[in-house]
């Protein structure tokens, strides 16, 4: 789309027996999943497989009960009670989009990109800017920088959502059903910029429905259901020959669409 | 035409009153509203104790009617050693009802402001004050505006109280002129007509910043 | 203490009577002041503003000097209690005005439409579909005023009502100790008040049931 940064190579990721519990409910059962550098691993599976809550153990925006996240050289141990500090370094490695963007209306769009430079890697307020336009214009929005999110459509907001995660060099990207709440038009463009990011070598786990992307840009598909995980492999086997039912039931609810 | 002649006469000592009113007004809303936001930190503060006495001091504030805050402060804090004259008095008793009640009007505020936001302030690696400083308080002291307003104008009204603490403000110098003259039906109309003459517009002002608001929203 | 206490508390009944009145007269007047707000030749709506606009706009012990003072020696002699309790009264029923026009507004369009076509009359619409689901929105906001109207009886201790500040006042100037009296009110109004508190919030969480099903 237009200049490109260096690749950054990504780190591996890895969720070790990850429990969670919600009063009676439980919501993650022992859930492991390895990640290897550079890997693009797309979760699928029915609502309230736990899918979005592994993804936010990654980065602790929720705690699990128990179990281990990896993330680089960052080790972090759920039940022993985590630090404020090691939370921290943790979401300095990892990257994350929202389904509903979360942009800071009340901030430019360059604002939004360059805040957390400023704040949590100390740069200064022109180095920021600089690597924010650049970021800006490798997701094709450079003219959007000094306008406010509020005025940009909700997949033109998704790739600036996209430029600000990359803004900390992340390692690592999380994208939690980054395209559910676009037109399948607008979505498009955020799928071509995942591509992209995927082609670099950065490690992204994706929780998605949608199955294109799965299929063509993955590496790996991981299915959940219930707090666990029924089944994963490569995108052609899962999705095209799945041995589990729980998947097949999946699928042919999804694909009936 | 006596009424308005009388009226006339009165004006400029009424006028003075209202001044008077209107200054208590000012200080009291804007000391007010910025104790009233350390406390609403102070609500949902990590520290047990600090959250304990800033609950405790918000729910007496509100639950305390302002008429009681007022003789406390002129005729209770002599004997604990601090003597104040009326118009301090006043002004301090005011504050303190202004930031419990607006402690609670910024507190739904910053809560409203959408909790995504937040989650995304924290994935970028913002801590807890960056948060609040950068993303939560500059959207939800905005959203606080208008309710703020509301109650401002309540806090001017509320400085009538004052002249039980013989603070001579604008009805105290009604009732001075209603009991010279046995007529404290024309007097007190007039300092009525002089409320209504701030309340109102401000009344208007504020309706129209609810409604900018909501459009932004 | 306790003597003090109890020379406050005798004030309790008036201050009670006060504000239970108060907001009877506010909670009744207000339903034509609203209707006549919403639904009215515009004359009737400009003038139900304008009422609810300076009842509202002037602060309520200068109506209770108004009405106790001013009426009182000029036009007919009232009682401090009537003079307190109606001044109230007539201010509640501006605001209680205002919450039930937020409840009426908070019923959908339709279940207007929905009645009209099924044929019932105005006021068969306001009394059984309307009325009913507006009461619903507005209760919560009618608790807090009332909750705030208890503290606001205060205010009819200027015109010589004997209630709870009127003794409390007293009290300080015979023992001349002017934090104690004021302390003991205070912690009365709070006690007083979290019953009303208690009954707010659980009739809040009886109506959510209700409705969310």
């Amino acid at each position: 789309m237009s200049a490109h940064a260096p690749p950054r190579p990504g780190v591996p990721v890895s969720l070790q027996n990850l429990h969670k519990r919600y009063g009676d409910h439980v919501v993650l059962e022992d859930v492991s999943l390895d990640v290897a550098a550079g890997e693009v691993v797309a979760m699928i599976g029915p609502s309230g497989a736990g899918k979005s809550t592994a993804l936010r153990c990654t980065n602790l925006l929720e705690t699990p009960d128990g179990g281990r996240i990896v993330v680089g050289d960052q080790v972090v141990d759920a039940g022993a009670g985590v630090s404020q500090a090691d939370t921290m370094k943790l979401r300095r490695t990892a990257g994350m989009v929202f389904q509903s963007f979360n942009l800071f209306p009340h901030l430019t769009v360059l604002r939004n990109v360059s805040l957390a430079q400023e704040r949590v890697l100390g740069r200064s307020r022109r180095d920021a800017d600089a690597r924010s336009r650049e970021l800006l214009a490798r997701v094709g929005l450079e003219s959007k920088a000094d306008t406010y999110p509020g005025r940009s459509s909700g997949g033109q907001q998704q790739r600036i959502a996209i430029a600000r995660a990359l803004a900390l060099d992340p390692h690592v990207m999380l994208f939690d059903e980054p395209t559910s709440a676009l037109d399948p038009e607008l979505g498009l463009d955020v799928l071509e910029v995942m591509r992209e990011l995927a082609d670099e070598g950065m490690t992204m786990i994706v929780v998605t429905h949608e199955m294109h992307f799965a299929r063509d840009v993955s590496d790996r598909v991981v299915v959940m259901a219930d707090g666990g995980i029924v089944e994963s492999g490569p995108p052609a086997q899962v999705l095209a020959d799945p041995q589990h039912e729980r998947t097949r039931r999946f699928l042919r609810a999804v694909m009936d669409r | 035409m006596s009424l308005l002649a009388d009226w006339w006469e009165w004006l400029p000592s009424l006028l003075r009153g209202l001044l008077l009113s209107l200054e208590i007004a000012a200080v009291s809303i804007v000391t007010g509203v910025v104790v009233g936001m350390g406390l609403a930190l102070a609500v949902s503060a990590q520290n047990r104790l600090l959250r304990a006495v800033a609950v405790v001091v918000v729910e007496v504030g509100r639950g305390t009617p302002a008429l009681v805050v007022l003789q406390l402060v002129y005729f209770g804090l002599p004997s604990a050693g601090l003597t104040l004259a009326s118009f301090a008095a006043a002004c301090l008793a005011l504050g303190l009802t202004t930031a419990a009640y607006t402690s609670e009007i910024l507190r739904a505020g910053l809560q409203a402001v959408p909790q995504g936001e937040v989650e995304a302030s924290q994935a970028l690696g913002m801590g807890r004050r960056d948060t609040l400083r950068y993303v939560v308080a500059p959207q939800g002291v905005r959203i606080a505006v208008p309710a703020l307003m509301g109650f401002s104008i309540l806090i001017f009204q509320g400085t009538s109280l004052a002249f039980t603490i013989s603070v001579t403000e604008l009805l105290s110098r009604a009732y001075s002129i209603g009991s010279a003259t046995f007529d404290y039906l024309s007097v007190i109309a007039l300092a009525g007509l002089l409320y209504l003459a701030v309340t109102l517009p401000a009344g208007w002002f504020v309706r129209r910043a609810e409604r900018r608001m909501a459009r932004h929203l | 203490m306790t003597e003090v206490l109890a020379a406050i508390a005798l004030g309790v009944p008036s201050t009670v009577v006060v504000t239970a009145l108060a907001f009877a007269m506010g909670a009744v007047l207000g339903v034509p002041l609203a209707l006549a707000r919403r639904s009215g030749p515009a004359p009737l709506r400009w003038l139900a503003q304008a009422l609810i606009d300076v009842l509202r706009g002037i602060p309520p012990v200068v109506w209770l000097f108004f009405i106790y003072f001013g009426l009182g020696n000029d036009v007919v002699r009232i009682e401090p209690l009537v003079a307190g309790t109606v001044g109230l009264g007539l201010i509640a029923s501006a605001y209680l005005a205002e919450v039930y026009r937020g409840g009426l507004l908070a019923v959908h369009a339709g279940q207007q439409e929905a009645a009209e076509a099924l044929g019932l009359s105005p006021g068969t619409t306001l009394a059984r579909v309307v009325g009913p689901q507006a009461v619903r929105v507005a209760l919560p906001g009618a608790a807090t005023y009332l909750i705030g109207l208890l503290k606001d009886s205060s205010i009819v201790s200027t015109i010589g009502v004997t209630e709870m500040v009127f003794r409390a006042n007293a009290v300080s100037r015979s023992t001349g100790d002017g934090l104690m009296p004021f302390l003991v009110a205070a912690a009365l109004y709070i006690v007083l008040s979290a019953p009303l508190a208690w009954a707010s919030r659980s009739l809040d969480a009886r109506l959510r049931r209700r409705v969310a099903r």
